[in-house]
């Protein structure tokens, strides 16, 4: 399959990342600015979050509600995220859009205006998300399965904590931004039906005199407890656990990934048919990674009813336990036409093309094409895979529940 | 993008929309049954059944189901709804023989004593992981409320009892009755070798037994005003949910209803969202039009402190009967407008979206829209629309109403 890549770098460091995607009508973008929370710093947790918000609350000549209304006159579908490393105002249009909304993204990434009299509501805005969370058990028992396995900030929610959040101040986000909303580091990625020299200029055009000074470096800390239960009103008991995995930009976290998706990544993975297909401990459960840029975690999830609960996380162990040398040769086949296919569908949209060359580029300093990845895909064996595991099995468990009951996690597992 | 339609002797309608240049094919059977189709002993049988249809069929064990889609690396998944029930994959274009031969094999399950046990178990989890999360069950009481003794009223997944008292030969009767060719609908978007699938329904689903169309219509009530509670101490936030009547499938309202509520509602830039999301005063407010073949809804979302949800409904109705005083302005009409024409061109450009659309209209009313047509109907619509629409089923009308969240009964 054709693919068309581009990547240019202006002088103020900023990375601009394009894709055109034949036979679409729309474009995506995305601004990804290092602004993320791990930065947020000790007591300030949320900040990231705030000031995100803070920047789309007036930005150039236009006032929050002029943003808003700028770009979905333009039928740009705008959202906007703090992640632990970033923060991304992104927008997905009809391509004839772009050069309309390009001048708005401009403004909330280099102008914002951080009016003082919104900051109490952008604050409760943030407040208002939290609570909402307390409310959500399965959101809930990721952030602390985050928050214990990796060291800390990586693992910090970066939506914050309502005591921080409370007590954060208008300074605190205009320093922020001018620290961290900063051209080296910043990745803009389009992707769709683009016209890259186009596209290259105007954002030369309204980035290209953005200068600021140095980037301060993350100190990163200790980890958390590795056992941990959260006591939560609810029928069912949630149960995540967690042990560490090669990052991304790893060769190996192709192997890595590809035992998680044996291990519990479909409806034919072991976790899938031995805790719900043949025992129907629960509805929910399954394994995943989850990949900062120096580390990731291998993670397993389940939610069931209390009484079922210790028995679904016996299985999940047991199953956890069983992975290395087990692994046959139709389980990898299936993995690979699952990844394969899946990457080959990513090219019917925009939105997703855009996101998967940030975080390459984020992740790996390069884009990796199709043909390279299908290629990598096409080199995992049942060999390679149970190589990865006996060099580093599952071990070393984080564990966090969150219902009515305490779960026994075997000492062999969490020592 | 051609429309092709061709119909089996026995019933059953094959449809697809060809886009020879996308890179998958998606293909899914709509049956047109749900949770309205059931009686208080079948309650939740709809939803039980999707699942149990994945559990296997005489000469197809569960197992080998799932092996086999992912190992032709499919996107593929059910859901089932008040009114349909849909099985889909999405796959790369040279699978599409092997996934339509699976599906069509599935949709005649073997529905054993031993897997309906088991399976059981995974549906009673489901519901209490529903009734857990917000807004704790408050949108189906609400809509139980509103709909009193029509079959609307039921929810999706049953009830814990009604669920357990299900017998197995109750849901096989079920399934005998409802998943015949005459009610169901094999549809297919994106590179869609069309004669290939006439063929393959022919010959897997060509002996499939014609049952007795069933009536599925029934008069709705006059919507009554309603206001219940449902107590959660520990809930952090409460959530309301407001339900009043508008218009349904067969009504072209339904349109300017829908941008009426993108005006007035939608997640971003809308009335609700500058008065109670921007300001941190609610998490979520939020207004959506939905439809059914005899029945439309307004549904109102709220979630805020449970002091503020009183004086926060009062305002959201004192929004509405401005709206409906003719107080939509030409700005926010075509800023709402361009928004949802943007949402039809690009969802109208992945074939899995699009497989939604052409086979639930298909199933629901026999027409075939395009995404050009359905741009047209958007750019249509006037303001003087939006306005009929809130005049016609005033949002501040009769309503039911449920609350979720830590205030005491």
């Amino acid at each position: 399959m054709k693919q068309t890549l581009f990547s240019a770098t202006l002088d103020n460091g900023i990375t601009l990342l394009g894709e055109e995607l034949p036979g679409v009508e729309s474009v995506a973008i995305a601004f990804h600015a290092p602004a993320g929370a791990v930065h947020d710093g000790q007591g300030r947790s949320g900040l990231a979050t705030l000031s995100g918000e803070m920047c789309l609350r007036g930005a150039g000549g236009r006032t929050g509600r002029q943003i808003v209304e700028a770009l979905e006159a333009a039928g740009v579908q705008w959202s906007q995220a703090v992640s632990s490393s970033h923060a991304s105002f992104s927008g997905a249009m009809v391509a004839r859009q772009l050069p309309e909304a390009l001048p708005v993204y401009a403004d909330i990434v280099r102008r914002p205006r951080l009016p003082e009299d919104q900051l109490e509501a952008a604050r409760q805005m943030v407040l208002q998300n939290l609570a909402g969370i307390e409310d959500d058990p399965g959101h809930r028992v990721m952030t602390a399965l985050r928050e214990m396995h990796f060291p800390a900030p990586w693992g910090t929610p970066s939506e914050g904590l309502t005591a921080d959040v409370e007590r954060l101040d208008g300074a605190a986000v205009r320093d922020f931004i001018a620290a961290h909303v900063r051209p080296a580091g910043t990745i803009i990625a389009v992707a769709g039906r683009i016209d890259w020299d186009d596209f290259v200029h105007r954002i030369e055009a309204l980035f290209g005199d953005w200068r600021a000074g140095d980037a301060e470096a993350v100190t990163t800390g200790p980890r958390g407890p590795r056992l941990r239960h959260v006591p939560h009103d609810s029928q069912q008991t949630h149960v995540a656990l967690a042990w560490s995995a090669p990052p991304y930009r790893s060769d190996e976290s192709y192997e890595a990934t590809a035992a998680l998706a044996i291990l519990g990544g479909g409806s034919s993975s072991r976790l899938f048919t031995e805790v719900r297909e043949r025992r129907g401990l629960c509805y929910s459960v399954s394994s995943g990674y989850q990949t900062h840029r120096d580390f990731a975690m291998a993670l397993g999830y389940a939610g069931t009813t209390a009484a079922r609960a210790q028995e679904t996380l016996d299985v999940m162990l047991a199953e956890i336990d069983r992975l290395p040398g087990t692994i046959t040769a139709d389980e990898v086949e299936r993995v690979k036409a699952r990844a394969k296919s899946g990457l080959v569908m990513q090219q019917e949209s925009s939105a997703a093309r855009a996101g998967a060359i940030a975080r390459q580029w984020y992740h790996l300093g390069h884009v990796r094409t199709l043909a390279e990845e299908l290629a990598r895909y096409d080199r995992l064996t049942v060999d390679s895979i149970e190589a990865w595991l006996a060099a580093g099995p599952p071990r070393d468990l984080t564990v966090v529940s969150l219902g009515r009951e305490p779960l026994e996690v075997p000492r062999a597992l969490s020592a | 993008m051609p429309f092709l339609h061709e119909r089996l002797d026995n019933g059953l309608d094959v449809v697809a929309e060809t886009s020879p240049a996308a890179l998958s094919t998606s293909v899914g059977f709509f049956v047109k049954t749900g949770s309205r189709d059931e009686t208080d002993a079948l309650w939740g049988t709809s939803h039980f059944l999707e699942h149990m249809v994945f559990k296997g069929t005489p000469d197809l064990p569960g197992d080998e189901i799932n092996r086999r889609l992912d190992r032709m690396g499919a996107s593929a998944n059910a859901f089932t709804s008040e009114e349909d029930t849909v099985y889909y994959a999405i796959v790369l274009p040279e699978q599409q023989p092997e996934a339509v031969e699976l599906l069509a094999r599935m949709m005649r399950p073997a529905l054993r004593d031993e897997d309906f046990a088991t399976e059981k178990l995974v549906i009673l989890e489901e519901i209490r992981m529903y009734d857990d999360q917000p807004p704790f069950g408050a949108d189906e009481r609400c809509r139980a409320a509103f709909f009193g003794g029509h079959p609307l009223a039921r929810s999706v997944l049953g009830t814990v009892e009604s669920i357990q008292a299900l017998p197995v030969e109750a849901m096989r009767d079920y399934h005998r009755r409802r998943y015949a060719p005459g009610n169901m609908v094999l549809a297919a978007t994106g590179a869609v070798d069309f004669p290939a699938l006439v063929a393959a329904a022919r010959r897997l689903c060509g002996d499939w037994e014609p049952q007795p169309a069933a009536e599925r219509l029934e008069p709705v009530p006059a919507a009554a005003a309603s206001r219940d509670l449902v107590v959660r101490p520990t809930a952090a936030l409460e959530y309301a949910v407001r339900m009043s009547a508008g218009p349904d499938e067969r009504s072209a309202d339904r349109f300017a209803a829908k941008l009426l509520a993108t005006v007035l509602g939608d997640s971003s830039g809308s009335r609700l969202y500058w008065a109670f999301v921007d300001s941190g005063v609610a998490e979520q407010a939020s207004l959506h039009h939905h439809e059914f073949l005899d029945a439309g809804l307004f549904v109102t979302q709220l979630s805020c402190d449970a002091d503020d949800t009183d004086s926060l409904l009062d305002r959201i109705l004192e929004i509405y009967g401005d709206a409906a005083a003719g107080g939509i302005t030409a700005a926010e009409f075509a800023q709402a407008r361009n928004k949802v024409a943007s949402r039809v061109v690009l969802s109208g450009e992945r074939p899995r979206r699009r497989l939604f659309e052409v086979g639930g209209e298909w199933a629901h009313a026999q027409v075939y829209r395009s995404v050009a047509d359905a741009l047209r109907i958007v750019e249509s619509l006037t303001r003087d629309d939006l306005h009929r629409v809130a005049a016609t089923w005033p949002l501040t009308g009769p309503a039911a109403t449920v609350l979720a969240g830590p205030r005491p009964a």
